[in-house]
């Protein structure tokens, strides 16, 4: 986990370009770090809050290559791309990959910013949504194996009755265990668990 | 002849047979606990019918006490069994009642032996003989012992216990189940506890013949379990049959297995996978013994994606490259899962990969074959030296826009970095000067763009522009024929500028069928030798002409009819024909199609100087 200022990656082959962008953005406030080659940035990334700005094509891993590795990190930052010449195949291929921004290297600095300031924002949501799940899956962690077996079956809609006929375990147990359930997993409700049980992920 | 001692004998023997089976079934496979429970029970009543046989036979009110009270023993171990069997077995049944009902007999068995001199008597003062199969047994008379009730209500229990789980059972819907074992259960005991109440107490004269009964309990409870192992059998068979055909199709489609172990870290692995990964057949595996086989540059992608799926995804599928001993690459397909426990740990891993190296070869080739059909579209040479420059001339422009930018932005700061500001300055002239000699470079390959005619066989540089094409031209559905003889003399030519005008037409050719529904889709390249001993070259389409009043302008520069041409493909074969000192036109076919048509002088005619 991680917080402190978001920090602007930029990946260019070409240095002039690297320092120029790295400079711009820095004069409008950013934070940035930057790197001559997409290697250089995925074996120096930390877990820090930000985003990538890539050039399109660099000899080596280019960028659609480097989205692709990003994206199955686990500080799975959003990527922007400039290119020279903007070609239509490969910014649908990289929009498709989900990439945050498209933009050409001489496009308006203003385009610049706002892509980058969304590509944050989302980052910080992503961030948010992975927080979120992780303290899902440690308090579902701390059910016991029939705890998670009653849990199937109360979120699948069963009675009380038919779970204790089920699991051969009488209808008291199954109370017992609904408590020790909605205790461990801060809920109040059937339909709040369910909602967390999808949330999470689990049963699925 | 004493049907008594054969009756008790044959229910005893009856009982030890079965359990003994049972206790094998169990030894063999140690989860199976129904087993177990079972060879108990039986156990339990073969001891039982051994003890009533000695009460039937007492001679002295001691001898039919000291039966009785070690009777209970083999009682406590069938009354417990069954019950555990019950519910382990049907998986069914209230768990208060059995404890209850198992507790209650433990309460009897210590009552036993503590008071009087059974649990059912404090003192059995006389034997009564009475007739049984036509000879005379013993029953007792004597004073009840007051706690007789405790083995009663256990039974009692039981009884209520072994009817909740028949209802059970018959209501999830096993009937069969419910009727032989629940049923079964529930008939012995109403017999046992009719008995212990009735002849206990005194109330009709009659032997205590527990065992006979429990024997029909014995018997359902085996044939119940004897039905898993026919099926488990039939299982067996099925399984036999299912791995040939798994094995078939595995064959068949050339995949090697394999199966990690975690726990043991084990990997077992077919022959056929041995071989693909060039393993001996006897060898022993280890993860990192197969990473080690592993492409040093796949190696961490492979890990990881062992690792993630392990770690939770449970699922994986990877293409990698195997770096054998003898130095050959090869490329494999691998997918597979990951086998959890409950408490979600990885047990162990399966997969299955695959020889994909022609697959990876081809796709490789034909990704080749499209860039340069992509490449030779934009053919002419002003095209790919506009393209080249563009893109050269970008990366500069850009940093002089975004330095400049920058350094909008740093003056407008409460206190300016002079020194950034300056760096920035020598930075934008140093853009400059690189953006100048890129221009310079192209400007000097523009100048150096001269023949380099040598002689060329018609046919092979034919074949060459046609095998480009020949996927493009399969992708538009159009026919690609070319049947050039290769008894044509050879011409002078500079090769690459001659496929560039041939591949021109070609393309031109395909873009003129776009759009038309004719099934004759076609392009025929077709060569001949003239009447003015020149080689001449024909393009024909199957598209629909040219328009009359086009004819004479199509070679003009920047004249196009295509909706997204240049008019500059054309005009540059005609300049690169011309400097061959050959001639180029077009007229229409009578089919309906139209012609290119260019000449080429003879090789060893004079060359044009």
């Amino acid at each position: 986990m991680s917080g402190g200022t978001p920090v602007v990656h930029i990946v260019d082959d070409d240095a002039a370009f690297l320092v120029a962008v790295a400079r711009l953005l820095k004069a409008a406030g950013y934070a940035v770090r930057m790197y001559p080659s997409a290697a250089e940035l995925l074996t120096n990334l930390g877990d820090d809050a930000g985003c990538v700005v890539a050039d399109l094509r660099m000899p080596g891993m280019d960028g659609l290559d480097l989205q692709g590795v990003l994206s199955r990190e686990t500080n799975s930052l959003p990527v922007i791309f400039l290119t020279g010449e903007g070609d239509i195949p490969t910014t649908v291929k990289a929009m498709r990959q989900g990439a945050e921004d498209f933009l050409t290297k001489r496009g308006p600095k203003e385009d610049l910013f706002a892509a980058v300031d969304r590509a944050l924002a989302r980052d910080a949501r992503q961030r948010e949504e992975r927080a979120q799940l992780r303290l899902l899956h440690g308090r579902f962690g701390t059910l016991t194996a029939r705890e998670r077996e009653v849990l199937r079956h109360v979120v699948a809609g069963r009675l009380n009755k038919q779970i204790a006929a089920d699991l051969g375990i009488s209808e008291r147990m199954v109370k017992l265990h609904r408590t020790a359930i909605t205790t461990k997993l801060q809920v109040r409700s059937v339909a709040e668990l369910t909602r967390l049980v999808q949330a999470a992920g689990l049963f699925v | 002849m004493s049907w008594v001692t054969i009756i008790w004998s044959m229910t005893a023997s009856a009982c030890l047979t079965m359990g003994a089976l049972n206790l094998l079934v169990w030894s063999k496979q140690r989860t199976a606990w129904a087993n177990l429970l079972f060879s108990v029970a039986a156990f339990g009543a073969a001891a039982f019918a051994y003890f009533e046989l000695s009460m039937l036979r007492a001679q002295t009110p001691a001898e039919y006490g000291a039966a009785l009270r070690w009777g209970h023993v083999a009682i406590w171990f069938m009354a417990v069994s069954v019950v555990v069997f019950l519910r382990l077995y049907l998986h069914a049944g209230r768990l208060w009642l059995a404890w209850a009902a198992c507790g209650l007999r433990t309460l009897a068995l210590l009552l036993n032996f503590m008071s009087g001199q059974n649990i059912n008597y404090l003192e059995i003062d006389s034997l009564i003989q009475i007739p049984l199969f036509g000879e005379s047994v013993a029953i007792a008379h004597g004073v009840h012992n007051p706690y007789t009730w405790v083995p009663q209500a256990s039974s009692f229990l039981t009884l209520v216990f072994g009817v909740d789980a028949t209802i059970t059972v018959w209501r999830r819907g096993e009937h069969r189940k419910a009727l032989v074992v629940g049923g079964g259960l529930v008939l012995f005991q109403v017999i046992a506890f009719a008995e212990s109440l009735l002849v206990i107490r005194g109330i009709v004269r009659a032997p205590i013949t527990l065992s006979l009964p429990f024997l029909g309990l014995v018997i359902a409870m085996g044939y119940e379990l004897s039905r898993e192992v026919l099926s488990a059998a039939q299982t067996a068979r099925e399984l036999r049959e299912s791995e040939a055909r798994m094995s078939l199709a595995v064959g068949a489609a050339n995949l090697g297995l394999w199966i990690r172990d975690f726990t043991r870290n084990e990997i077992w692995a077919s022959d056929k996978w041995r071989r693909l990964f060039d393993f001996a057949p006897s060898e022993h595996l280890t993860f990192d013994r197969v990473l080690q086989r592993v492409h040093p540059e796949d190696r961490e992608v492979v890990e990881r994606v062992m690792a993630e799926a392990k770690a939770g995804t449970g699922r994986y599928e990877m293409d990698f490259r195997l770096s054998l001993p003898n130095g050959e690459v090869r490329w494999i397909a691998s997918r597979g899962g990951v086998e959890f426990d409950a408490e979600g740990k990885a047990l162990r891993a399966r997969g299955v990969s695959r020889d994909i190296t022609a697959n990876k070869k081809s796709e490789q080739e034909s990704r080749l074959l499209r860039q340069e059909i992509a490449h030779a579209g934009r053919v002419s040479l002003m095209g790919q030296l506009a393209s080249a420059l563009a893109h050269e001339i970008s990366q500069p422009l850009g940093a002089i826009l975004r330095n400049a930018e920058a350094a909008d932005l740093f003056m407008q700061h409460a206190s300016p970095d002079l020194d950034e500001i300056r760096a920035i300055l020598a930075d934008i002239r140093a853009d400059d000067k690189r953006a100048g000699m890129v221009i310079d470079r192209m400007r000097a390959l523009l100048k150096r763009n001269e023949l380099n005619a040598r002689p060329l066989a018609v046919d092979e540089f034919v074949a060459d522009v046609v095998s480009l094409t020949q996927a493009d031209a399969l992708a538009r559905r159009v026919k690609l024929n070319a049947d050039i003889s290769s008894g044509l003399p050879r011409v002078w030519g500079d090769r690459v500028h001659l496929q560039q005008v041939l591949l021109n037409l070609i393309v031109n050719g395909m873009d003129a069928l776009e759009g038309s529904s004719r099934p004759d889709r076609q392009i025929d390249v077709a060569a001949r030798l003239n009447d003015a001993r020149m080689v001449e070259i024909a393009v024909t389409d199957t598209g629909r002409g040219i328009p009359v009043d086009a004819l004479p302008r199509v070679f003009d520069p920047f004249y196009t009819t295509k909706p997204a041409g240049m008019g500059i493909g054309l005009s540059v074969s005609r300049t690169i024909i011309e400097a061959h000192g050959g001639r180029i036109w077009a007229d229409n076919d009578p089919r309906g199609g139209a012609t290119f048509r260019f000449t080429l002088p003879l090789a060893e005619e004079a060359p044009p100087s």
